[in-house]
């Protein structure tokens, strides 16, 4: 099949769905119209005739809303198509030959026979295993202590007086601004110094003290929470850092949930750091780091076996806790 | 409100030096009973030290791992530092006269034969790829409209769909689209049939890569879109709804100055963003003369060649330009931004 007849058929197919979810809607506005405007025919008030008059009009407008709702079906059908399509695709690569990946003639959409294997040679190939395992010992260093510290900061910003607090609060929020480029080469002397280079601890390290703008989305959770109950707490002789335990945490334990999934992804996805930090061959680079060094001179069926399977939990994540992904807007607020 | 961002997508509040809304620039309310002044400022000398005791591990960590280090920055700018011919500590080097090498590194990257031309061509770079922040939000607040139609069906399939691409790993995503522009196998040149090489040439890679990004900050910009538009408040519409306006003036009038906020928000952070981009230079176009950045500039010649000297006053003109616009983003100008 010749591309350009491949591209008609596309732009054909979108049509042929815009024509068939349009007539779909027309139909079901046309049935509702006629259900109203024979209901009220029995009625014989004059109230009841203005009742039909005023949902006929109703329905009018449902009528006429049916051509740009299939527009918006079929804009945000077109729109998923691209967003997913690349993961499909990916997919689809991981599962063929070389030949088939890389075939100059011809795009090849199905493998013939679905190279399954890849899945297993890739595991041994790109060492996936120990990209794993590093990766994770960086996320479970960091998000427990850095998470609890930028909760702790955040408490006391939010729930205590603290002197000078607007200051602090300018001073440690300052951090936000400086590109990680211009810290960037100074650390790197000294961790070479230090000898860290090429081990774990560059990306650990930093997350101890936690992290401004996870503070800054506590601090605003934390706002949200009533005063009260702490100044009861401490009427009955609860300490600050037991109120901060024993009440705090339980109530904002949502937020916690979202910062620590919002963590989770940061780390899994994090590329810069790693790079400059872990040598390609050294035994402790990241799953990232792994995947970018296969990548210099791999197959292409086995590097985006290997892409797909660091997709993987992602999707797993983002499945199970989307309400985080949008539903964090809902508590922040983005407004005027 | 202001608001900062991190790498997710978070929205964390700027503090409000007025305190309008219970932010954290706000000091709880004072105790209403007065006279025994001492012993109440007694209780608050030792909550304010125990607050302080809470804030000073973040304190730490940020002056070592920012303070310093950016001091560090700006003292290499105007030096000759290289780690190998001074490998000791910067202190044991700040009498040495070898050291110092005063606006040179500056004079140089604008100057010398063999770095300016590829600072500025990065520089060139960095803001051409910015394109793709406008056609972000250009393309998040159509989709955001679309959806926040009430009669659609199957909201948040779509919201789940078009969001996908911000979860992924820029590595995964940057070798998928490399593999997709690919010269002689690629998808898109087969499909139409072409023989484009996108990565030999300036202008086409900087076409792949801001098609990639654009397609990339769709999902987020929409849904900072979407929370903008439920925060317009319904009033408005159905006054206009009254009026006889038509959606197309609706939108125009009502929806879109109401979210010029959110509207500000995405186009300082997405620049910001963008001024730090990296991923596209080492990942989706290697070698092209058309990915490469500012920051992959600092990357080649600080850490890769050890000139920490010209590396150092790259990213310190950097700096200057991040921190003037988050300047910018915090003192949001209200000449055509919409606030309450």
């Amino acid at each position: 099949m010749k591309p350009i007849l491949i591209v008609l058929c596309v732009i054909l197919a979108v049509i042929a769905v815009f024509i068939a979810v349009y007539y779909i809607l027309k139909a079901r506005a046309l049935r509702e119209k006629k259900r109203l405007s024979a209901a009220p025919a029995a009625g014989d008030a004059a109230e009841e005739g203005a009742n039909a008059k005023k949902s006929a009009a109703d329905v009018f407008r449902k009528y006429d809303r049916s051509f740009v709702l299939a527009l918006s079906y079929t804009l945000l059908a077109l729109v998923c198509i691209t967003t997913v399509f690349p993961f499909i695709w990916m997919l689809l690569t991981s599962i063929k030959t070389i030949e088939e990946a890389t075939n100059t003639l011809h795009v090849v959409f199905f493998p013939a026979e679905p190279q399954w294997k890849n899945y297993v040679d890739v595991f041994e190939k790109l060492q996936l295993l120990t990209g794993l395992k590093n990766t994770m010992i960086v996320e479970i260093a960091t998000i427990p202590i850095g998470t609890f510290v930028s909760a702790l900061v955040a408490f006391a910003f939010s729930k205590m007086r603290l002197r000078h607090k607007t200051f602090w609060l300018l001073f440690i929020m300052s951090g936000l601004m400086v590109p990680y480029a211009s810290v960037l080469l100074p650390q790197y002397k000294i961790y070479m110094m230090a000898g860290l280079t090429n081990t774990l601890w560059p990306l650990i390290l930093p997350s101890f003290f936690g992290n401004v703008s996870m503070a800054f989305f506590f601090i605003q959770f934390m706002n949200g929470i009533p005063n009260e109950m702490f100044e009861a707490a401490r009427i009955d002789g609860c300490g600050y850092f037991k109120s901060f335990l024993l009440i705090m945490i339980p109530n904002m334990w949502l937020a916690v949930a979202c910062q620590v999934v919002f963590g989770f992804v940061g780390h899994w996805n994090d590329f810069f750091a790693p790079s400059i930090y872990l040598s390609s061959n050294s035994p402790s680079s990241t799953l990232q780091v792994r995947l970018y060094t296969f990548a210099q001179n791999a197959d292409k069926p086995l590097l985006y076996a290997g892409a797909f399977i660091t997709c993987i939990p992602l999707f797993i994540v983002y499945l199970c806790f989307q309400k985080c992904f949008v539903g964090s807007l809902a508590i922040t607020g983005i407004k005027g | 409100m202001k608001e900062l961002t991190n790498e997710a997508g978070i929205e964390v509040p700027a503090p409000r030096a007025d305190g309008a809304r219970g932010t954290a620039g706000e000091l709880p309310p004072e105790r209403p009973e007065g006279g025994r002044k001492k012993r109440r400022s007694k209780l608050e000398i030792r909550e304010s030290r125990i607050a302080f005791g809470f804030i000073s591990v973040k304190l730490i960590g940020f002056i070592v791992f920012t303070l310093i280090p950016v001091a560090a920055c700006i003292i290499y700018s105007f030096s000759n530092m290289d780690p190998q011919r001074f490998p000791n500590t910067l202190f044991t080097y700040l009498g040495n006269e070898k050291f110092w090498a005063g606006f040179k590194q500056y004079a140089d990257l604008f100057t010398h034969p063999l770095y300016s031309q590829i600072f500025l061509r990065s520089i060139l770079n960095t803001v051409l790829l910015m394109f793709s922040v406008p056609l972000g939000m250009a393309g998040g607040l159509l989709l955001a409209a679309v959806l926040s139609q009430k009669d659609l069906k199957l909201k948040s399939t779509f919201r789940l769909l078009i969001y996908l691409p911000v979860v992924a790993s820029a590595v995964a995503m940057g070798y998928i689209w490399q593999y997709l522009f690919a010269t002689e196998y690629g998808l898109l040149n087969q499909l139409f049939g072409i023989n484009v090489n996108w990565f030999s040439n300036v202008h086409l890679t900087r076409l792949a890569i801001i098609i990639k990004n654009t397609w990339g900050s769709l999902g987020r910009t929409m849904i900072l879109y979407i929370a903008g538009c439920l925060s317009v408040s319904d009033t408005y519409y159905d006054a206009a709804e009254i009026d006889g306006a038509s959606r197309w003036t609706k939108f125009w009038k009502i929806t879109f100055p109401l979210v010029t906020p959110t509207t500000f928000y995405l186009l300082v952070m997405g620049i910001i963003g963008n001024l730090q981009s990296y991923n596209d230079s080492v990942i989706f176009a290697p070698g092209s003369q058309g990915s490469q950045t500012v920051v992959w500039f600092i990357w080649n010649y600080g850490i890769y060649q050890r000139n920490y000297g010209l590396a150092a006053a790259a990213s310190v003109l950097l700096s200057i330009v991040i921190m003037a616009l988050t300047v910018l983003q915090f003192k949001r100008s209200n000449k055509w931004v919409y606030s309450v």
